[in-house]
């Protein structure tokens, strides 16, 4: 529960501070946002599924984030930017859906 | 690695043969969403194996939260920023262009005083002594468009072709500079005092041109329709009018290309004043008293009393069909 306080504080501090991000990781954002959101989806179906884990579900966020701008940063580098941008979108939207449907089953029993 | 094939009621998932084995990417992505670490660290607390929490991993795992809620809120308003910038942009550009519109608006009713004040501080310096000077000067004010003038004329209004796609406009169907300098040239023809085109004086320098899809007429882009103003005899403009070049111009305007030619005689047109005079050539009149000096700042274009000479430019208009 530590993580999603943490978390929280930092999201609030963030909209207070209004931290500026450096030009260089700008193309990053939006897929990394889309990975966070991915992370976000999967640790409330664990604290639905009463599996929670502080330490995993920061590691995915992290990772998540991490990865996913690697592969844009890779992908531009090859040429192929907006092509792995759209897989790496397409992939974790589908982890998203099945993920969020499966918070709608918890929730409405539905 | 032990994964947990379960949805998410918790119904073990049955496996059947692999009809669909080209699809094991996909089916991975969807029936698995959850990231497995979850179910082991689940596995691992309930078999008491889990990591023991120490204070320092505690406060790791503190700050990595405090980090990446941070970097995720920082990068959503960032994502969210560019837009305003560019509104912002805009905003200055709009003021900047209503700003520059009223100072050019200002400028204009200043030239215009000054202007009114010229023909005034020429008025009392000539006095009345010689009548035929000043009737020479308001004759060859009206002929240069240094005045406004009202009286009786014609209108045409020329109007480009009405299309259905308005992005994709026949460049043939739209009004045209030459169609403009053929008008006016056969107006000037037909004896007319003085024109206008949407407000803008003509005079004898004024140049007729095209920037892009726009007509300048004296530098002022102007869109359609056009309205040609022009004083003088509405009737025997008309009948010159018909017999000229002009006259058959618009009727193949009118009937090839469906652009709008409507022509009526008014009663009354005001014609403002050219915008800008520019001194041409200044003589000191005959018998005035003074030695006869000749001011001559550039080359002449013509002299101010001489019969109505078109411009240059609107001379040069030639057909293009």
């Amino acid at each position: 529960m530590i993580a999603v306080i943490g978390l929280v504080v930092g999201v609030v501090a963030g909209l207070v501070l209004q931290p500026t991000v450096p030009l260089e990781l700008q193309p990053y954002l939006p897929i990394a946002v889309v990975a966070a959101l991915d992370a976000l989806f999967g640790g409330l179906r664990a604290m639905l599924d009463g599996i929670f884990d502080d330490r995993v579900f920061l590691t995915s966020f992290l990772s998540n984030v991490v990865v996913a701008a690697l592969i844009v940063f890779l992908g531009d580098q090859l040429g192929v930017g907006t092509q792995l941008s759209t897989a790496v979108v397409v992939v974790l939207g589908i982890r998203i859906f099945s993920n969020a449907a499966s918070i709608r089953r918890h929730l409405f029993k539905a | 690695m032990t994964s947990r094939h379960t949805q998410g009621d918790g119904q073990p998932t049955a496996r059947p043969a692999l009809v669909d084995a080209s699809m094991t990417l996909i089916n991975e992505f969807y029936r698995r969403p959850l990231d497995p670490g979850y179910a082991l660290a689940a596995q691992r607390r309930q078999a008491g194996a889990g990591p023991s929490r120490t204070r320092p991993g505690i406060a790791a795992l503190v700050v990595l939260a405090l980090a990446l809620g941070l970097g995720t809120t920082a990068a959503t308003l960032q994502l969210r920023k560019p837009l305003g910038q560019a509104n912002e942009a805009r905003r200055v550009l709009e003021s900047q262009i209503t700003e520059r519109g009223d100072e050019a608006a200002d400028l204009q009713t200043q030239a215009t005083a000054l202007g009114d004040e010229i023909s005034s501080l020429q008025a009392s310096v000539l006095g009345d002594a010689d009548a035929s000077l000043r009737a020479a000067l308001d004759a060859s004010a009206v002929e240069s468009g240094a005045v406004e003038v009202t009286g009786k004329g014609l209108r045409i209004e020329l109007s480009d072709a009405t299309s259905a796609d308005a992005d994709d406009v026949d460049p043939d169907a739209r009004v045209q500079d030459s169609d403009l300098q053929v008008l006016v040239n056969s107006l000037w023809e037909a004896g007319a005092e003085a024109i206008a085109i949407n407000g803008q004086r003509l005079a004898a320098t004024t140049a007729i041109r095209s920037a892009g899809s726009a007509v300048l007429v004296d530098l002022v882009p102007l869109s359609s329709p056009y309205t040609v103003e022009a004083i003088g005899d509405s009737v025997t403009m008309q009948t010159d009018l018909a017999r000229s070049s002009a006259g058959q111009l618009l009727a193949t305007l009118r009937a090839t290309y469906g652009i709008g030619v409507e022509m009526s005689s008014q009663r009354h047109l005001d014609l403002p004043a050219v915008r800008v005079t520019t001194l041409r050539e200044a003589t000191v009149p005959a018998g005035s008293g003074l030695p006869d000096l000749r001011v001559d700042p550039e080359d002449g274009a013509g002299e101010d009393g001489g019969p109505v000479s078109p411009s240059a430019d609107a001379v040069a208009g030639s057909s293009r069909r």
